[in-house]
């Protein structure tokens, strides 16, 4: 049973090196993601903020960092807080360009806190669904 | 999504509980089937079965002397709307990632 996991693929028509720097870089991370405060380090606790809030919107801890090879974090979202999840990127170069694999693992792991918030906030599934897709 | 989601999650997150589901999806089974499966005591199956029933997971069907265990299809609605959710979030992500590239690359 792999339930708990999404896999995704991505081909870039960049190298490898090139592609890390989307992955790591805090003025690249913005362009796609969220901006993070610094550049993503081994070992460092990070937090991707939103553009208008400038709270933090997703938030973990590097937990690897091989480079242009590999990149893992511990990965948790703003509206459910106490999820425990982790990220696995790997990279592989391939004819005229790289191919990026994202791994998201652990969702079983999404921590009761997050549903007790939404029961509060007496928000349907649905509604909190529509509510995500905002960010 | 709510307090029952929580224990489903729960259920779901051991892996001798995802042995029992891939089991129970092949085919009903009392606990002494289920149990044959493992090497594990009847009483420690019977507490992951217990777990997996409160998430309701799994539903159980008294037949004559026997209950039998079956998988809850519709318990894992609440998880794959979760599973949904992320899916959609990086199909998102990525698809901005690639634009990025794309854009700033041929620059």
């Amino acid at each position: 049973m792999n339930t708990s996991e999404i896999i995704k693929t991505v081909f870039l028509p960049v190298s490898a090196k090139v592609a890390w720097g989307y992955l790591t870089e805090a003025d690249k991370l913005a362009k796609w993601f969220h901006p993070p405060q610094q550049d993503l380090a081994d070992g460092q606790d990070y937090a991707l903020l939103g553009t208008d809030s400038g709270d933090k919107m997703c938030w973990g801890k590097v937990l690897k960092m091989d480079p242009y090879h590999a990149l893992s974090y511990s990965f948790a979202i703003k509206p459910f807080p106490d999820m425990d999840t982790e990220v696995h990127w790997t990279l592989d170069e391939i004819e005229g360009g790289t191919r990026i694999t994202m791994r998201h693992t652990g969702l079983e792991n999404v921590g009761a806190q997050s549903f007790g918030l939404s029961m509060a906030l007496d928000k349907g599934w649905d509604g909190h669904f529509a509510k995500l897709r905002d960010i | 999504m709510d307090a029952l989601a929580v224990k489903s999650f729960k259920a779901l997150g051991d892996p001798t509980r995802q042995q029992i589901l891939a089991l129970l999806a092949e085919q009903d089974m009392t606990i002494g089937q289920v149990v044959d499966h493992f090497d594990m005591t009847r009483a420690g199956v019977k507490k992951h079965m217990k777990l997996l029933e409160v998430g309701q997971l799994i539903t159980v069907k008294a037949e004559g002397r026997e209950r039998i265990n079956s998988l809850n299809r519709e318990g894992f609605k609440s998880i794959m709307q979760w599973i949904a959710y992320f899916d959609q979030f990086w199909d998102d992500k990525l698809d901005a990632l690639a634009s990025l590239v794309e854009q700033e690359e041929q620059k």
